[in-house]
C-alpha cells in the first residue's frame, strides 16, 4: 500500500471536485435555501423554520408524500417478489440464458419516457390493445384518467416494469453467490426442492434482498417522470408524488425557499424509510436465528 | 400401514414401474410449469416494446386496429415521414449522442484514476471519503436542481452540451469509482512492483499496465452511463430547452399532444431511439451482470 502522495491526489481531484461542485455544495445551499424565502429574481430573506412550517401544513404536500409512500412500498415489494421468482426460475437451469437474459434486461434498456408512452398506448382507455382486451374480459372499462387510484397504480405498474431488470439482478447475483455444496448437503439428507427454498435459499439471501430493499427504497422515492408523462401529478393535483410537488412548487410556482424545504423533507424521508426497514429487517433477521 | 398393505399384494415390479412413473410424471408436470412461467416473462419483458417497434411498421389506420393484426404489408411510410417532417427529431439525436459518449469517456477516465488510487493507496482521507460517495449517492438528484437552476443560467451554461455532460459525470463517478475500485483490486499487486522495477511511473503504469488489465470494469461503467444519459429525462427537461435538447424530451411533448399525434412518426422515432442502448445492453449483459455485482458489493 502507498500513502497518497501528490499523484495520488491529482488523480481522485477530479472526482472530489466534481461531486462537491455538482451534488455536495448544492446539497447543502438547498438547506439554507430552505430557511429562507426566495424565489424569481428576488433578494433572499432568512425566515427560519417558516418554509418546513409551510409545507408541512400543507394538504398537498401530504396527499403527495401519502402517494408517495403507498406507490414506493407496492414497487419495491412486487418488483422484490417477482425478482426472487424470476431468479429461482433461471437457478433452475435453462436452454438459452444469454437470449433470456436479453428479453429480461430489455426494458432496463429503454427510456422511462418510452416506458411510459408503451404502457400508456397500451391501456390508454378505450383504443388500448391490453385495456380493451380487459373490457372484452367483462371487467369494464379501466379508464385511469380520471380515476387518481387507477393513475397511481398505472405508474407503479410501469415503475415496476421498468426497474424489474435491475432488481432482478441484485437478487440473482446473490442467489449465484450461495455456494452449491449447501445444496448438494441437503438433497443428500433427502431435502424436497420446495424445503431447500424455504430453508437454504431464502435465508442466505437475506443480505442480498436487505441491500436491494434498501437500494430501491432510496431509488424509488425519487419517482418522478411514470407519473409525470402519465397525469403530470393531474387530475387537480390528485396523483402528485413528492418528488413532482417539488417540481411543481420550484419551477412552476417559483417559490424557492419551500421546494427546498421538501428537497430536504425528501432526504430525510428516504433516508428515515431506509433506517426503517434496515431496523426492522435487522431485529427479525435476530428473532429468527436459534 | 395402508402403503405396506398395498405393495404387498402387489407385485414388486409393479410397484417399482408405479413409483417411476409418478416421479416422471412430476417432473414433466415442473417442468411444463416452468416453461409457462419463461413464456409469462417473456411476453412481460417483450411485448410492450415489441408493440411499438412492430406498430412503426404498421399503416396509419392499422396501429390501433382490435384485435391487433400480427400478419399485415410492412411499410417504411412513418420512417420516411420521420425524415422529411419532423425537422426537430434528428437534431436531438446527435445531442443525445454527444451528451452520452462525452458523459461515458468523461466518466471512464476520472474512475479509472480514482479507482486505482482507492485500490492501492491507503490514508483515512480515502476511507473516510469512500464512505462519503456512497452515501452522497442516496441523494434525490432533483434537490441538487434546484440550486444549479440559478447558478447555470449565470454562467451561461443553461441549454448546453456541456451541463448535461457534466450532471451525469457527476451523478456515475461515485458508484463507478466504487466499480473500478473492485476491478482494479483483482489485479495482482506484484505488475505494480514489476512495472516500478522497470522504472515506469505511476502515470505509465496506470495507463499501460492497469487500464488494459481493467477493461472489463471500464466496460462496465461505460454501459451504465451511458444508457443512463441515453435515456434520461428529469436533468435534461430543466436545463435544456431548444439547442441542447436530447431525444426522451422530444419524445416526451410529442406524446403529449394528443390530438394531432401522428403515433406512427412517434413509433419510429421510439425504435429509432432505443437501438442503441437496447444492443448495447443486450450485446454486453456480461459486464453489465459483472459490473453490478461488484457495485453491489462494495455499496
Amino acid at each position: 500500500m502507498r500513502t497518497l502522495d501528490r499523484t495520488g491526489w491529482a488523480l481522485i481531484a477530479p472526482v472530489h471536485v466534481l461531486m462537491l461542485a455538482v451534488i455536495t455544495i448544492p446539497s447543502v445551499y438547498v438547506l439554507w435555501l430552505s430557511l429562507h424565502s426566495s424565489t424569481f429574481g428576488s433578494g433572499l430573506e432568512w425566515v427560519g423554520l417558516d418554509n418546513f412550517r409551510e409545507v408541512l401544513s400543507d394538504p398537498y404536500f401530504w396527499r403527495a408524500a401519502r402517494n408517495t409512500v403507498l406507490v414506493v412500498n407496492a414497487i419495491v415489494y412486487v418488483e422484490v417478489l417477482l425478482a426472487i421468482g424470476i431468479a429461482v426460475l433461471f437457478m433452475g437451469g435453462l436452454r438459452y440464458p444469454k437470449l433470456m437474459f436479453a428479453i429480461v434486461l430489455m426494458p432496463y434498456a429503454i427510456t422511462e419516457v418510452v416506458a411510459v408512452l408503451t404502457w400508456k398506448t397500451l391501456l390508454n382507455p378505450g383504443t388500448g390493445f391490453i385495456s380493451r382486451a380487459i373490457e372484452d374480459m367483462g371487467f369494464g372499462l379501466i379508464n385511469w384518467s380520471i380515476s387518481p387510484p387507477l393513475a397511481l397504480g398505472v405508474s407503479a405498474l410501469i415503475s415496476i416494469w421498468y426497474h424489474l431488470p435491475f432488481t432482478f439482478l441484485l437478487i440473482y447475483a446473490g442467489m449465484v453467490s450461495i455456494p452449491r455444496t449447501v445444496y448438494e448437503a441437503a438433497r443428500v439428507d433427502g431435502a424436497t426442492a420446495w424445503q431447500q427454498f424455504w430453508r437454504i435459499t431464502l435465508p442466505l439471501l437475506v443480505p442480498a434482498i436487505l441491500i436491494t430493499l434498501i437500494f430501491r427504497l432510496v431509488f424509488a422515492f425519487r419517482l418522478f417522470t411514470e407519473v409525470w408523462l402519465l397525469t403530470f401529478g393531474g387530475p387537480a393535483r390528485l396523483t402528485e408524488v413528492v418528488a413532482i410537488y417539488l417540481y411543481q412548487g420550484a419551477f412552476r410556482y417559483g417559490r424557492f425557499g419551500e421546494a427546498a424545504a421538501t428537497g430536504w423533507l425528501m432526504v430525510v424521508g428516504s433516508l428515515l424509510i431506509a433506517a426503517i426497514y434496515l431496523w426492522f429487517m435487522h431485529r427479525q433477521m435476530r428473532g429468527a436465528r436459534p | 400401514m395402508t402403503e405396506v398393505l398395498r405393495s404387498a399384494a402387489m407385485p414388486r415390479s409393479t410397484v417399482r414401474r408405479k413409483a417411476r412413473w409418478q416421479r416422471q410424471a412430476g417432473r414433466i408436470f415442473v417442468a411444463a410449469i416452468r416453461q409457462v412461467f419463461f413464456l409469462l416473462l417473456i411476453v412481460w419483458s417483450l411485448v410492450p416494446i415489441l408493440f411499438i417497434v412492430i406498430s412503426s411498421f404498421k399503416r396509419q389506420t392499422e396501429i390501433f386496429a382490435y384485435p391487433p393484426s400480427l400478419f399485415f404489408e410492412p411499410t417504411l411510410q412513418h420512417y420516411i415521414s420521420l425524415w422529411t417532417s419532423w425537422d426537430a427529431f434528428f437534431p436531438t439525436m446527435i445531442n443525445s449522442a454527444i451528451i452520452s459518449v462525452s458523459a461515458t469517456a468523461l466518466t471512464c477516465v476520472i474512475c479509472l484514476m480514482s479507482g486505482f488510487v482507492y485500490s492501492r493507496y491507503s490514508s483515512a482521507f480515502l476511507g473516510l471519503s469512500a464512505v462519503y460517495l456512497i452515501a452522497i449517492r442516496l441523494l434525490p438528484p432533483i434537490v441538487i436542481t434546484l440550486p444549479l437552476f440559478p447558478v447555470v443560467n449565470a454562467l451561461g451554461l443553461s441549454d448546453t452540451h456541456m451541463v448535461l455532460v457534466l450532471l451525469y459525470t457527476a451523478f456515475w463517478v461515485s458508484i463507478c469509482t466504487m466499480i473500478m475500485k473492485t476491478f482494479i483490486d483483482e489485479i495482482p499487486r506484484s505488475i505494480d512492483e514489476a512495472a516500478a522495477v522497470d522504472g515506469a511511473s505511476t502515470l505509465q503504469l496506470l495507463w499501460r499496465v492497469v487500464a488494459p488489465m481493467a477493461l472489463q470494469g471500464l466496460a462496465a461503467c461505460a454501459i451504465f452511463v451511458f444508457v443512463f444519459s441515453w435515456n434520461e429525462y428529469l436533468f435534461a427537461l430543466i436545463f435544456t430547452t431548444t439547442d441542447a435538447k436530447t431525444t426522451p424530451l422530444i419524445i416526451a411533448e410529442v406524446m403529449d399532444t394528443p390530438a394531432g399525434t401522428n403515433w406512427g412518426v412517434l413509433f419510429a422515432g421510439v425504435t429509432i431511439q432505443l437501438i442503441p442502448s437496447t444492443l448495447l445492453v443486450v450485446l454486453t449483459q456480461r459486464y453489465l451482470i459483472a459490473g453490478l455485482t461488484a457495485g453491489s458489493v462494495k455499496g
